[in-house]
């Protein structure tokens, strides 16, 4: 009976915690102490806590000290991203992961082959209201414009990497980091899990902690970039758009992407397949899973899984300080691009653009469009800028799912 | 077709790295241009095909003859509820309710004011819903 007490004993996630000894148990408890830093900015700082506190605590279930090799382990991030324990060192060895891995490897499957991502884009689809951007066809070019930030980003990665010895970001970590600035999470991690999967926790951690504070990063830079007289405009009422107009436009979008750059259809097509399914208004019990039940489930999957794989080893390193640098790069010049074109379009119709929607061209939906309407609300207290503002939103969305596709297409066979 | 140096970052010379990200950035930025820029000119179509301004339609109808009588009621028709809906107040109240308003502001007899005119200042909505509105987007976050 004792000798049975004492095998329980050497068990217990305290004497395994002992069992690493040294750094190894420094780093395990920094890295509780980081998902409980994390838990606290999602539940009282309120930062897009629908995904945080997922992402949060999945970073706490998987840094537990449990013995090595315990069947309690629960996530085995080293079979997704070291090559050893890959077939031919290329292709995870999703066999053995069906055999022997824990339960969060088991979902982390559906980050890992591509099929979380889509599937909250469905969702998106869904919830979102083109209307805007058909009505002012002109604002679609803001959400191109806001992804000049995820391109700068990709050309400062491979600088920091080139000055800093300890940093290395090769292509495929540079477009990974990058597509942060699109403002777009599902996005930043489709691209991620494909390109650099070893990035994959610093990356999600840092695309949501920065589109929770885009109310606090975006206003200085738009009020630095903008004129008060510009910022005071009132734009004109945007027309009605049909009910066919709204069902045309997912279909159309769909074809258009796919014949120019197929990589960026799961995305594009997943988020146009939920608009149309509310848009169609003939699949109305089909619209409200995807936007609730199913985009509530997805989410809990994924924060989950890709906090979890934020192991000490991955998440403790010179690359995640960088990464969270750059990130915040990539959103400041994302909105500084949407906000340019701003300024040239409101110059080219002679003051009938304000140019606070610019900053709108990142997607983050809607809280980017929110920050437009209150920093053009406090120049002009009845200006509403809010419906105009969603236009360049939503198109910043098709925006950066495109820059993403780029991004594959250019980099995931190399 | 990509050197080590730029696949891992290991040693990467800055030329390099400048090299490759310029390209990248205008090769994908002229791609996520090109593709929105082609959505732009879809959605202009649709509206030429789809939407027909109600103020040319309006201005159209005019100037063509009225071909039936009953066009020209239904116009009629909409005409009136529109009055209708943008009167919901009963006049006299409204004066009745203004004249109190700026009396108390004023701080004297409505005896002593006359409204010779009024007009909303701005827009569709009245200050009510505006503050409304404000609020609920405020309280968004």
């Amino acid at each position: 009976m004792i000798e049975s007490f004492l095998n329980f004993l050497q068990n217990t996630g305290a004497a395994a915690l002992f069992a690493y000894g040294g750094m190894e148990a420094i780093k395990t408890v920094l890295m509780i102490i980081i998902a409980c830093v994390l838990l606290y900015l999602a539940i009282v700082k309120k930062f897009e806590p629908l995904l945080l506190l997922p992402i949060a605590f999945g970073m706490l279930l998987t840094n537990l000290p449990v013995l090595k090799d315990s069947p309690a382990v629960m996530m085995h991030t080293e079979w997704f991203t070291d090559t050893q324990y890959m077939i031919d060192g290329h292709f995870i060895d999703v066999g053995k992961i069906a055999r022997e891995g824990g339960l969060l490897d088991l979902l982390y499957l559906g980050v890992k082959l591509g099929i979380y991502p889509p599937l909250i884009f469905v969702g998106i689809g869904a919830m979102t209201d083109f209307g805007p951007l058909i009505a002012n066809p002109k604002s679609i070019l803001l959400g191109a414009a806001a992804q000049f930030g995820v391109f700068f980003t990709f050309v400062g990665a491979l600088v920091l990497s080139a000055l800093v010895p300890s940093i290395m970001f090769g292509v495929k970590e540079a477009a990974s980091i990058g597509i942060i600035g699109g403002a777009d999470g599902p996005t930043a991690i489709y691209v991620t899990k494909t390109l650099a999967p070893a990035l994959l926790p610093a990356i999600a951690v840092a695309a949501y902690s920065y589109m929770a504070l885009i109310p606090v990063i975006q206003p200085p830079i738009m009020k630095l970039m903008t004129r008060k007289k510009d910022r005071m405009i009132v734009m004109e009422q945007l027309r009605p758009v049909s009910k066919t107009e709204k069902i045309l436009f997912p279909i159309i979008v769909t074809i258009v992407v796919a014949l120019i750059i197929p990589d960026a259809v799961s995305l594009v097509g997943c988020l146009m397949l939920g608009n149309l399914l509310k848009e169609s208004g003939v699949a109305d019990r089909l619209a409200k899973t995807v936007q609730n039940e199913l985009m509530n489930i997805v989410t809990i999957f994924l924060g989950v899984t890709v906090g979890a794989t934020a192991t000490a080893s991955s998440f403790l390193s010179p690359q995640t300080i960088g990464i969270v640098v750059l990130g915040l790069v990539a959103f400041c010049f994302s909105t500084a691009g949407g906000l340019l074109l701003g300024n040239i379009m409101c110059w080219l119709t002679k003051g009938k653009v304000n140019p606070l929607i610019g900053s709108a061209g990142v997607s983050a939906v809607p809280m980017a469009a929110r920050v437009s309407q209150q920093v053009g609300q406090k120049e002009n207290p009845s200006n509403f800028l809010l419906m105009h503002a969603m236009g360049p939103n939503v198109a910043g969305v098709i925006g950066s799912a495109v820059a993403a596709g780029v991004f594959l297409a250019m980099f995931s066979n190399i | 077709m990509y050197s080590d140096a730029l696949l891992t970052g290991k040693d990467l010379p800055l030329s390099e790295a400048l090299a490759m990200g310029g390209e990248t950035t205008v090769i994908g930025l002229a791609i996520v241009f090109g593709v929105l820029v082609i959505l732009m000119i879809v959605l202009m179509l649709f509206k030429v095909i789809f939407y027909k301004d109600p103020k040319k339609q309006q201005k159209s109808a005019d100037t063509a003859k009225p071909t039936t009588a009953e066009s020209v009621t239904t116009a009629a028709e909409t005409a009136a509820v529109v009055s209708d809906k943008s009167d919901e107040i009963p006049e006299d109240e409204l004066v009745a309710v203004l004249m109190a308003a700026v009396a108390s502001s004023l701080n004297t007899s409505t005896y002593n004011l006359r409204i010779k005119s009024y007009r909303r200042v701005d827009g569709r909505q009245n200050a009510w819903n505006r503050a409304g509105l404000t609020e609920t987007i405020n309280n968004r976050y």
